[in-house]
């Protein structure tokens, strides 16, 4: 069937969304619809509003509607400890792990000298600038364990070293419940490297 | 194009990029059957047995098969052990992947420069001279693709001679002139394929540039560019 009007028009934007093909979209827009008028006004206000008022975190570049995000402002994190993550999706993951208590750091991206990804594109301007300030204690390197997330790892990290604050990159190894049988040989030497005393 | 499957080649891969939800979309350099792109589907899912050998520096063994020009990577494994590139070494790593997907054509076999650029990786990983590494690589890498220099006579066809002063002209080579930036022993440095002070690896560095920039035809080398950023980021 050849898609047309308003409803091909809607059926085809809902297809921007990743892991949605045509069928999918097709479904969406029958159920909404037919089924739940009020949840697709709902649904197309919040969208018009949020990707009208929300933008980056002045100070942390996460995703927010106000000036500072919510963890930025909360006065009862430790704002010496910053931990610097590739996207607000890692911020989150980090957040469910509920053991860190400092504020974040989020470059939208790695390096990438291949696709001219440079320093000043992941926004280690606004990093150094509060490197600089003086106020981070201990700056946590969160990136991805690739290549390029490695490559902006040591880049920030020699930037700490620059301003004399310390600057850890988090462990990687075997998982949890973790069979060391099935763990890929990258990640197991990783681990023992990385070993420590018990 | 016919299918083709090709299994365990020995490659590497230069560059990845992300394709849709969990696909990736490589170039790669293997060793029989030159350069060209792969799709890895569905490896960027955590119960991906390929996805975490799919990164560049890291000698694998890979099979492949496909009818177009897009062949898709059915396996990958760990051949040998990956050098280990930090800091510079690693930006410069990122530099020569760029050269190599500039200057070999898609599916133009160059078993040599496979050879060169396994040597590079492990030399860059070894040392902390990285500039006659990059150097080597450089000139070898044009010499192999067909845009080999000769440094040892100029554009008259005289021997050059440590003492004068040359120009450089990407197509002629030295040419002789009282005004030149370079010494004659540069470009015998060059020829010899080994220098013996910073004064010779500067004026190698700016002869090699803009031998690589003539033959890029004004393309410009992203790598070059954001490197000297970070540059100046970690040590200004």
């Amino acid at each position: 069937m050849i898609r047309q009007g308003l409803l091909g028009q809607l059926i085809s934007d809902l297809c921007a969304l990743p892991g949605v093909g045509p069928k999918s979209a097709q479904r969406m827009a029958f159920y909404l619809l037919q089924r739940d008028r009020g949840g697709a006004i709902r649904l197309a206000e919040t969208l018009l509003s949020a990707s009208k008022k929300i933008a980056y975190c002045e100070q942390c570049r996460t995703l927010t509607e106000d000036k500072l995000c919510r963890l930025c402002a909360d006065k009862s994190r430790d704002s010496s400890m910053v931990c610097v993550v590739e996207s607000p999706a890692d911020v989150w993951a980090v957040e469910q792990a509920a053991t860190f208590k400092g504020v974040y750091f989020v470059l939208h991206g790695h390096l990438s000298p291949l696709d001219g990804i440079g320093p000043e594109e992941i926004g280690l301007n606004l990093l150094e600038n509060r490197l600089a300030a003086g106020d981070v204690g201990e700056i946590i390197l969160a990136t991805n364990s690739t290549v390029e997330g490695e490559a902006t790892a040591h880049l920030i990290a020699e930037m700490a070293k620059k301003y004399q604050v310390k600057a850890t990159r988090i462990a990687h190894g075997v998982p949890m419940g973790g069979e060391l049988e099935y763990i890929d040989s990258g990640t197991l030497s990783h681990a023992f490297n990385g070993r420590r005393q018990v | 194009m016919i299918e083709t499957v090709v299994s365990l080649q020995p490659a590497f891969i230069l560059h990845h990029r992300n394709f849709r939800e969990s696909s990736l979309i490589a170039e790669i350099l293997t060793r029989d059957f030159g350069r060209f792109t792969v799709i890895a589907k569905g490896v960027r899912t955590p119960k991906s047995k390929l996805g975490p050998f799919i990164r560049p520096f890291v000698p694998v063994l890979l099979s492949i098969a496909g009818k177009s020009e897009l062949k898709t990577l059915t396996h990958i494994e760990p051949w040998q052990s990956a050098p280990k590139l930090h800091d510079l070494a690693l930006y410069s790593g990122f530099y020569i992947n760029e050269l190599v997907t500039y200057f070999l054509h898609p599916f133009d076999p160059h078993p040599e420069v496979f050879l060169l650029y396994q040597n590079a990786l492990s030399e860059l990983s070894n040392t902390l001279e990285l500039e006659p590494v990059l150097r080597v690589f450089e000139l070898n890498l044009l010499t192999q693709v067909g845009y080999g220099l000769q440094f040892d006579v100029d554009n008259l066809q005289h021997p050059v001679s440590p003492g004068k002063k040359y120009c450089f002209n990407a197509e002629s080579g030295p040419v002789e002139s009282e005004q030149g930036d370079f010494a004659g022993s540069t470009f015998l440095a060059l020829e010899a394929r080994s220098f013996p002070d910073r004064t010779t690896l500067t004026e190698a560095k700016k002869i090699m540039r803009s031998a690589i920039n003539f033959h890029l035809n004004g393309k410009p080398l992203k790598s070059r560019e954001v490197i000297s950023k970070i540059l100046k980021h970690s040590h200004s």
